[in-house]
């Protein structure tokens, strides 16, 4: 989804974000690092008695003068490597566990933030993104930090330190290895940043490249029936295979660049072993040409340096390998930003509702703007008696919602309006709501039966009451036929327009508040069962204060008070 | 039809040159790691004995060994980068067949066993995706470590067959024994993780689409802590299954390092008695400590084992139903003639139609909503079964798959695809002309429309044909089905979203376009454009 610009620039960067986010759980991060690092600790003692027990045995072997060492100094030794080599699994599986444990914890905590965001009237009007946009970015934007805490936080800085340890141990055996590898070192972050920088940013293009081809996908198989009725499916195949074949070349010229940046990382460390050993290999032979027979690296240091140069690179490496989590997580977290930042504006009132049920509401140069300035609603006057009724028709545009989403507490107003002779401003916003009920054109059922959609509204509501709801509203042959287990499908497929608008209308009943706001909720149905619905809402508003706002003014005869949006008088049309 | 199933066996045999070529390229790049560090530990302890003998440090032979390292040294870097390249190509070709190969069956599916939900077929893209891990951290990492475990053993063996059992003692559970025995329970794990991650993702949707009633019904709260049980529910069963990992990694650096202690153990006698050379035992070792990085990857292996499995079985449902390829029902050249007969149809209570429908005529289905206008439409064009009675065409019965090319069909719901304007026009008949497009394109009257588009005709339509508006969108459709001339033409509600001056336009046209044919549009009204003539009939439907 775009995002304005201007907003995404107030926004902290992600990285910092990403910092924010990791400090509940910064106890368990350093323990993983510390535990890292002591694993890298018992590597060099590992590799420091291996050297020495091999340099034993090649002195006991080649030169009669030497004095073996006694038996229990090589037990000792062996006992010793043996715990290196046994604890420093455990040290890894605590590592691991911990950065898990950190990783599902910032993740949980993460969603549980976005969702409450999203409980307020106003957040729910802001974002206009579709359902499942919004259930991918709750979802999988969120689990997309999983790499990037699990594994890239702590091997970040094992990248810097590892090698840092392992240049102080080997410095002094021998000067010439450590700087052979320090050397190369810094080569290697410099290489990282300028390959890793454009693998990034083109593997980004790379995923919204497979998220393009898998659209087309879903896009034809939806449509499968039609392309069948069309006989189009062979050129539809051609289509994917087209797609896939596109994809296919362009994601390679991307990871050609990509895995060069491990290349060169791979070339460094074997390169440097290489290096090594040869350096090492001519001088134990005394045939270096500036240290004649003589010998710079006795043997014990040689093979230590020699067992170490590897692990110098391999963070490095791990890292590289990581790199992509870091793009990935900042692209998320820049996906979530509007939806964690979205504080705006926000109904802020605290007192209880006065006066009598169902209430009158009044308006008196009522007017709305929107963030950009424009003008969304002008309202001279208005006065909604108690248990009236008001129809509120208009061209687009004119602010018929706006009105609604108003007394909803989701936007904010200039000028006065009164609800019992009270400020709305001054409202507590959750009791206000819990006296009303609000029916728009968005969908109002779950997969379930119906007797789970009805008391989604009222959960209280007894099978006595549900049945004498739908009874109200036309419904009760539906019910005497499938019973109220009767399943409903998703977004309530399987019933007509007209008779999902019953239910809604049950919904209402069931709760049974004393203000109505209604939406438009007959806008997407045929002019009959519109006209149908419209005569039964007289029935069940009696007794209520409701407000309508509708396109067509058929079937609604009845209602006491209508308001022309763009024109300015309310006139009472049974006065 | 259980032999196109998708068998995983079988994802690698499609592209078998490259998934060769890549294996052996990882294989080749392994061995160079694994000799680079033995020739260098070999070398180095070779010249410190020679360095120790007086004589011995000018009458070593340092070039060969040098150049080995520097070749292997080479070659593992030349071959990780070739052997990334050329795996990745054939993971992305595996799945551009794969999604050829899927849509090509769901092509052949009857209309009625077509998915139904969104949420089905997202999964079964996502699915696609997961068949990959199977060549990529299965196939691959095994074959590599098997392979290079038999060469470590044969060396060792070589050298002395005391090093061999001792190596064979580590060697055998951390490579083979452990993953085995825990891999079950790991691939189980992993198989249930869509399932559990689909329960949290539907769950959320649907939290979601009615995030503003709940809201308001106060209710938003309490199915936020349901959704929080779900999520946390899900994270644990992924924290089992790294955890499953890291156990497993864990025991297999115990095995492998008691492996390696047993070498050391086993070699010092040997050592004593001149039957092991040193800079051998060095060799041994290091390769020994490589191998480390070779059977680490097998630890996550029953995972993605798992969870293409999960993927695999998700997808060969789909080859349930049987293929459709009917022949198109012959008209023997016979004036066109559709007769109902007693028939029945489905959410239609219990009323009979009777009618006999001829090249000219135009039925219009009126009834207020729910009566079943839309399901005597989807029966006429043979999608659902009659209940009862006999629907002919031609004095024919026939289903869908038989009236092709006969018979176009409008539902409420009909499909744009994320095409171009053309290419949307041109799905099922790609050699009409341009010109053909824009006749059709006037019928509908969209043509000035069109000619306002910069791009004309190449006008892309988005998903969900979100660039044009309802009324457009639904024109285009009809446009589409003017185009292939089919004699029977079956409209549900061709005028919601237009103005009536509009749909008055576009009727008209309709009806001078299908004036040999037939025309039957269901409408809560005999629509404006539609001529009361006494070819004009109409069935009004009660409840």
């Amino acid at each position: 989804m775009p995002v304005k610009t201007a907003t995404r620039n107030n926004l902290p960067s992600a990285a910092r974000q990403l910092r924010q986010l990791q400090a509940p759980q910064q106890g368990r991060l350093r323990l993983a690092l510390l535990l890292a690092l002591g694993n890298t600790a018992l590597l060099i003692g590992q590799y420091g008695l291996l050297a020495w027990l091999l340099n034993q045995w090649l002195q006991t072997s080649i030169n009669d003068a030497f004095i073996p060492t006694a038996p229990r100094a090589l037990y000792f030794v062996f006992i010793a490597l043996a715990a290196c080599m046994l604890l420093r699994p455990v040290l890894h599986y605590g590592r691991e566990r911990l950065c898990v444990q950190a990783s599902l914890e910032i993740r949980r905590q993460l969603r549980d933030r976005v969702l409450q965001k999203l409980a307020r009237p106003a957040a729910q009007l802001a974002h206009s993104d579709s359902d499942g946009a919004l259930t991918s970015r709750v979802l999988d934007q969120v689990d997309a930090l999983d790499g990037y805490l699990q594994r890239y936080v702590v091997q970040a800085q094992l990248a810097v330190l590892i090698p840092l340890m392992l240049l102080v141990v080997t410095t002094p055996f021998s000067g010439l290895a450590a700087l052979l590898l320090l050397l190369t070192a810094p080569l290697v972050p410099l290489f990282m940043i300028i390959l890793g920088k454009a693998a990034s940013a083109s593997s980004r293009k790379q995923l919204q490249a497979l998220s393009r081809l898998g659209g087309r996908f879903l896009d034809l198989v939806r449509g499968m029936r039609t392309l069948q009725h069309l006989q189009a499916t062979e050129q539809a195949q051609e289509q994917i295979a087209q797609a896939a074949e596109g994809y296919r070349q362009r994601t390679m010229a991307v990871l050609r660049l990509a895995f060069l940046s491990s290349a060169v990382l791979e070339f460094f460390a074997a390169l440097s072993i290489a290096l090594v050993a040869v350096y090492l290999g001519l001088g134990l032979l005394g045939i270096l040409p500036w240290a004649k027979a003589s010998i710079p690296v006795p043997y014990t240091g040689a093979l230590f340096i020699l067992l170490l140069a590897p692990e110098f690179y391999a963070p490095l490496r791990q890292l590289g390998n990581d790199y992509h989590a870091k793009a990935d997580a900042e692209a998320a977290m820049q996906e979530l930003a509007p939806l964690l930042q979205d504080e705006g504006w926000q109904h802020q009132g605290t007192e209880p509702l006065p006066g009598t049920l169902p209430v009158s509401i009044q308006a008196c140069d009522l007017s709305v703007q929107s963030t950009d300035g424009r003008s969304r609603l002008q309202l001279p006057s208005l006065h909604l008696q108690a248990g009236h009724s008001l129809l509120i028709q208009g061209a687009s545009g004119a602010g018929k919602s706006t009105l609604l989403q108003v007394l909803l507490g989701a936007l904010p107003h200039q000028g006065q309006l009164l609800v019992n002779g009270h400020a709305f401003a001054r409202l507590e916003l959750n009791g206000w709501l819990n006296g009303l009920d609000y029916l728009a054109q968005q969908p109002r059922f779950i997969e379930g039966s119906l007797a789970d959609n009805l008391r989604l509204a009222a959960p209280q509501a007894s099978e006595a009451r549900m049945q004498a709801a739908m009874a109200q509203v036309g419904l009760a042959d539906l019910v005497q036929q499938r019973g109220l287990d009767w399943p409903l499908a998703e977004r309530g497929a399987g019933m007509s327009g007209g008779q999902l608008s019953r239910v809604a209308l049950a919904q209402l009943l069931l709760r049974d508040r004393p203000l109505w706001l209604l939406d438009e909720p007959t806008a997407h149905l045929d002019p009959d069962s519109r006209r149908q619905i419209h005569q039964l809402l007289h029935q069940l508003s009696h007794g209520r204060s409701l407000i309508l706002v509708s396109h067509s003014s058929a079937g609604l005869d009845w209602v006491d008070q209508r308001l022309q949006l763009g024109a300015p008088q309310t006139e009472n049309s049974h006065a | 039809m259980p032999d196109t199933d998708i068998r995983l066996r079988q994802l690698l045999s499609s592209r078998k040159g490259a998934w060769g070529l890549s294996l052996l390229l990882g294989w080749i790049t392994l061995i160079a790691v694994l000799g680079l560090l033995a020739i260098s530990g070999w070398f180095i302890t070779a010249s410190a004995a020679a360095g120790l003998l007086v004589a011995g440090a000018y009458s070593f032979d340092f070039f060969r060994p040098a150049a080995l390292i520097r070749l292997a040294a080479i070659t593992r870097t030349a071959g990780r980068y070739a052997e990334r390249l050329s795996s990745h190509n054939a993971v992305l070709a595996l799945l551009q067949d794969l999604r050829c190969r899927v849509f090509a069956r769901l092509a052949q599916r009857p209309p009625h066993a077509q998915l139904s939900s969104a949420r089905q077929q997202h999964r079964l893209v996502a699915d696609i995706d997961l068949l990959d891990r199977f060549p990529l951290s299965v196939i691959a990492p095994w074959l590599w470590a098997s392979s290079i475990v038999v060469l470590l053993l044969m060396f060792y063996y070589w050298l002395a067959p005391a090093l061999f059992y001792a190596a064979l003692a580590g060697l055998l559970p951390g490579w083979l024994l452990l993953p085995l025995l825990t891999g079950q329970a790991a691939a189980r794990l992993a198989r249930m993780d869509a399932d559990k991650a689909e329960e949290r993702r539907v769950f959320l949707l649907h939290s979601l689409q009615l995030r503003i009633p709940l809201v308001i019904w106060q209710q938003w709260q309490s199915r936020q802590q349901d959704f929080a049980k779900l999520d946390h529910d899900y994270l644990q069963h992924q924290a089992r299954q790294t955890t499953a990992s890291s156990r497993l990694l864990l025991w297999q650096h115990w095995a492998l390092a008691a492996g390696f202690l047993l070498m050391l153990w086993a070699a010092q006698p040997l050592l004593l008695q001149h039957q092991l050379e040193l800079p051998w035992l060095v060799a041994a070792l290091l390769a020994y400590l490589g191998f480390y990085e070779i059977v680490a990857p097998l630890t996550a292996s029953f995972i993605a084992l798992g969870l293409s499995q999960a993927a695999r079985d998700r997808i060969n449902p789909l080859n349930q139903g049987e293929a459709v390829h009917t022949a198109p029902l012959p008209l023997h050249n016979r004036p066109l003639q559709l007769q109902l007969h007693d028939l029945q149809v489905a959410n239609a209570g219990t009323q009979r139609f009777n009618l006999d429908l001829q090249a000219g005529d135009i039925l219009v289905i009126t009834g207020p909503s729910g009566v079943g206008k839309t399901s005597l439409l989807e029966t006429l064009a043979g999608y659902m079964p009659p209940l009862q009675g006999q629907l002919l065409l031609n004095s024919q019965q026939y289903e869908h798959s038989s009236l092709n090319g006969h018979l176009g069909y409008l539902p409420q719901q009909f499909d744009l695809f994320n095409l171009s304007l053309a290419q949307n026009l041109r799905l099922g008949i790609p050699d009409t002309s341009d010109a053909q497009l824009w006749q059709a394109l006037q019928q509908v009257a969209l043509a000035d429309w069109a000619r306002q588009q910069p791009l004309q005709l190449d006008t892309p339509l988005g998903e969900h044909a979100v660039a044009v508006s309802g009324g457009q969108a639904r024109r285009i459709a009809l446009a589409r089905l003017l185009l292939r001339q089919q004699p029977i033409l079956l409209l549900d509600e061709p005028s919601a979203g237009l103005d009536s001056a509009t749909a008055g336009l576009v009727l008209q046209a309709v009806c001078q376009h299908q004036r040999k044919g037939i025309l039957i549009v269901v409408s809560h009204d005999i629509p404006a454009g539609i001529k009361r003539t006494n070819r004009v009939r109409q069935l009004s439907m009660q409840n």
